[in-house]
Order: structure tokens, then C-alpha cells, then sequence
């Protein structure tokens, strides 16, 4: 049997971060498995330990797997611990996929009010993929 | 066994017709971390206090670990420890002489977790007390309390005149504490922040009365702040949930309770809302602490 990591990093917490505590530990842990550390079957410290090592309370970590168990990205075993689902990573890709959506009708919401027509939001949405490819691509060369 | 490693019910006491604590109820559930908060002169401390018998309470009833903290109080004593900034080991003059007195009253204490915690919280064996900057006399006070490793820890302002590294290490042990689900914190601090990061549950108290409590994250979320037309906050100052912050202009800004009052609602009341922000625990704090 797998025994869990002595200590999982899920790149730094910080209330200076973006979103709550608890959302930065799922977006981490999302991060982690979507990018392959975390392959199903991954054993994860228990909720009390996490804590201990994040400096952040119980009641936060809890909230977060319960998060992720409910999204389906993780399941916990009774007596055994907590794993990675089976499949874990394209549902990370789905969850991040609803929410990609979510941001964009909320950027086509604010730009309507400040009077952009549809066209425009086109051209906007178009510019930013070639700005952001561009760099991407940059970065690839060096 | 006890579901809650603190309860109080009910508790009042009395000073003469200055000042009255209570009635409070306040529960610290089996293996959390409970914060107990609230401006200079609530009654943080008188509350800690009247939990080990320290001055005598005029009402209500106090149990640790299930047990009566008056009539089983050698027991109780034997559940929880209590470190209050008004502790003095100095009479033991060296770190050594004031582990070996204190480790004789308790037959749970643990050398070895003695030891981790000297190392972590860079004391030394054979410092001299009286030579100990306050921060380190802190630390040695947690020490002391913490290696006999009691079901129940209460720290009243275990943070004050800590940097933010010793901070750091005293919270980390303190969630390594509860790491096996039996132990309890209840800690009284003004380290706002650190709170909110690091705590199950907290509690508010002002003017001797406890003005909301809860797990951490719902607490803070419940709470937004909302700016809104100079006129629709006067209106609204008397309303239950609405904490009117100031009105400058055209403009007021209010703290609201959303368990009480949503913004929907108030939307639906014709109430424009000009902008809407989550609060910090250090915000929610200033903006009912001073109402």
C-alpha cells in the first residue's frame, strides 16, 4: 500500500493570493492532479495533517476536499484515507472548463454594460489569444 | 465522551454597576481550534479566568471535557492547561529548574515532545529565566504547558511581544496539537489575521456579550460591506443586520448580516448598492467592535 507524501506541496498559500484559503488549496490540489503529481489512486494526508503543514485551519482543508470529493476529483475511503479519483484529471479539466465559461460570460456582461458591441468583444477575445500565444510561443524559444 | 472540550452556558459576573460579563454562551468543540476575540475590556480574560476558578462567577455553568470546572475542578485541572500573560517562572531561575518543577505535578508529561518544542522555540536548557526576552518567557510559559499535553490548551494572548517567526512556530504547533482530533485550543489573541487562518471557530465578544460565534469560514462569510445612497443608510441604521460604518456625502457604507438581511432583499427594497466586498476577519472586527 501507498503510503501519502510526507509532506504535499501545493505551492504557496497566501491571504494575499487570489480568492479565499480554501479556494487556493482545491485550485492547488487541481493544479497538482491535472498536471500529473497527483495520478489516481494518489493517497492525500488527511485533512488534520494538511492543515498542520499549510498553517491553516481543520475546518478550511475540510472544506476544500469536501469541495473536491463533491467535484469528484477526489474520494475518501473510511479508515483508509483519502485518494485521487480514477479519471481525476479530465474532471479537473471539466470543472476548469466550467469555470473558464463562467469568467467569459461575466467578461461579456461587463463589456455589453460598458457599451462594446458583439463585435467588438470578438476582436477583444481575439487579441488577447494572440497577445497571450505570442508570449507563450516567446517563452517556448528562449 | 464529551462532544465539547468547553461549554459555557450561560455565565455572568458581576462588578459592581461599572461592568457586567454576560450571560456568554461559548462552546469549543472536541478537537478544533476555537478564537476568542473582542476590543481591550470585553472580558476576553475575566471569561478565561472564571474557566479555572480564577474570581467567582455570579451565574451560569462552565464544563471541560464534560467536567463541572467548581465541583470537579482536580480533574478539570488534569484536562486543560491554562497560559495567561500573568504566569512567572522567574522564581525557578533556569529553564531546566522550571521544566523539573513543573513536570513532577503531571504524570502525562511528555519528555520528548519537551524537547521538540525547546528546540523549536529556541530555548535552551540552561538559560537563565531572568535573562529571557518577554517573547522567549512566552515561549517557555507554552512549553510548560504544552509538554504534559493536556486535552484542553487555553492561551490568553499567547502572541504578544512574538516576532512574526516565533508566531509562525507557536501556531504551527498549536495545529499540530489538534492534529489527532482529541485535543483542543481555545485562544484569545489580537493577531487578527493569524486567527482567521488558523482557527475551526471564533467567538466575538464586546461590552461583555458575545456578539457572534461560529466556524471561522462561515462567520466571515456571512458578513458583507456595502456602499449604498446616504439616505437608503439612514434609513436602514435601526434595521436588525445593518451596521451603518459612515456616510460621507451622498454616499453611506454599512456592514451587513446576511444571515439577517440580504442584499437581495435590500435590493428589493429599492436600495441601490453601489458596491458590495467581503470582509476580513480584521475588518468585521473594527467595523462591529467600534459601533
Amino acid at each position: 500500500m501507498v503510503t501519502p507524501p510526507k509532506k504535499l506541496l501545493i505551492g504557496p498559500l497566501s491571504t494575499a493570493g487570489s480568492g479565499t484559503l480554501y479556494q487556493q488549496i482545491v485550485d492547488g490540489l487541481k493544479r497538482e492532479v491535472s498536471e500529473g503529481r497527483l495520478p489516481p489512486g494518489a493517497p492525500l494526508p488527511s485533512f488534520r495533517n494538511l492543515a498542520a503543514d499549510l498553517l491553516v485551519s481543520v475546518i478550511t482543508v475540510k472544506r476544500a476536499y469536501e469541495d473536491l470529493e463533491r467535484e469528484g476529483i477526489i474520494y475518501r475511503r473510511q479508515g483508509l484515507g483519502t485518494f485521487v479519483a480514477e479519471a481525476a484529471d479530465a474532471k479537473s479539466r471539466e470543472v476548469k472548463k466550467t469555470r473558464a465559461k463562467q469568467l467569459i460570460e461575466h467578461a461579456v456582461r461587463e463589456a455589453s454594460e460598458a457599451g462594446l458591441s458583439h463585435q467588438d468583444v470578438v476582436d477583444l477575445l481575439h487579441q488577447i489569444i494572440h497577445e497571450n500565444g505570442d508570449s507563450s510561443h516567446g517563452h517556448k524559444r528562449r | 465522551m464529551a462532544t465539547s472540550a468547553v461549554e459555557i452556558r450561560g455565565l455572568t459576573r458581576r462588578f459592581g454597576k461599572l461592568f457586567t460579563l454576560g450571560p456568554i454562551d461559548l462552546t469549543v468543540p472536541a478537537g478544533t481550534i476555537y478564537g476568542f476575540v473582542g476590543p481591550n475590556g470585553a472580558g476576553k480574560t475575566t471569561t478565561l479566568d472564571l474557566i479555572f476558578g480564577l474570581g467567582g462567577k455570579d451565574g451560569g455553568s462552565i464544563e471541560v471535557m464534560g467536567l463541572d470546572h467548581i465541583r470537579d475542578d482536580v480533574a478539570m485541572k488534569r484536562a486543560a492547561g491554562y497560559v495567561s500573560p500573568d504566569l512567572n517562572y522567574q522564581a525557578w531561575t533556569r529553564v531546566d529548574k522550571a521544566i523539573r518543577f513543573v513536570s513532577g505535578f503531571y504524570p502525562t508529561w511528555d519528555d520528548e515532545y519537551c524537547q521538540t518544542l525547546l528546540k523549536a522555540f529556541h530555548l535552551n536548557w540552561r538559560d537563565q529565566i531572568g535573562a529571557l526576552s518577554f517573547g522567549a518567557k512566552t515561549k517557555l510559559s507554552l512549553l510548560l504547558a504544552m509538554s504534559w499535553q493536556p486535552k484542553v490548551l487555553v492561551l490568553d494572548e499567547p502572541t504578544i511581544g512574538l516576532d512574526a517567526i516565533s508566531k509562525q512556530q507557536v501556531f504551527a504547533e498549536l495545529l499540530g496539537m489538534v492534529r489527532d482530533g482529541e485535543r483542543s485550543v481555545l485562544i484569545s489573541s489580537h493577531n487578527l489575521s493569524d486567527i482567521e487562518r488558523i482557527t475551526d471557530h471564533v467567538g466575538m465578544i464586546k461590552s461583555g456579550q458575545m456578539i457572534f460565534e461560529g466556524a471561522t469560514t462561515d462567520v466571515v462569510e456571512r458578513f458583507r460591506m456595502i456602499d449604498i445612497d446616504a439616505t437608503h443608510a439612514a434609513a436602514l441604521a435601526d434595521q436588525a443586520g445593518i451596521t451603518v460604518q459612515e456616510t460621507e456625502g451622498l454616499r453611506g457604507r454599512v456592514l451587513v448580516d446576511q444571515r439577517q438581511v440580504t442584499i437581495d432583499h435590500l435590493r428589493a427594497r429599492g436600495v441601490t448598492v453601489l458596491s458590495d466586498c467581503p470582509v476580513t476577519l480584521e475588518e468585521l472586527f473594527v467595523a462591529l467592535g467600534r459601533a
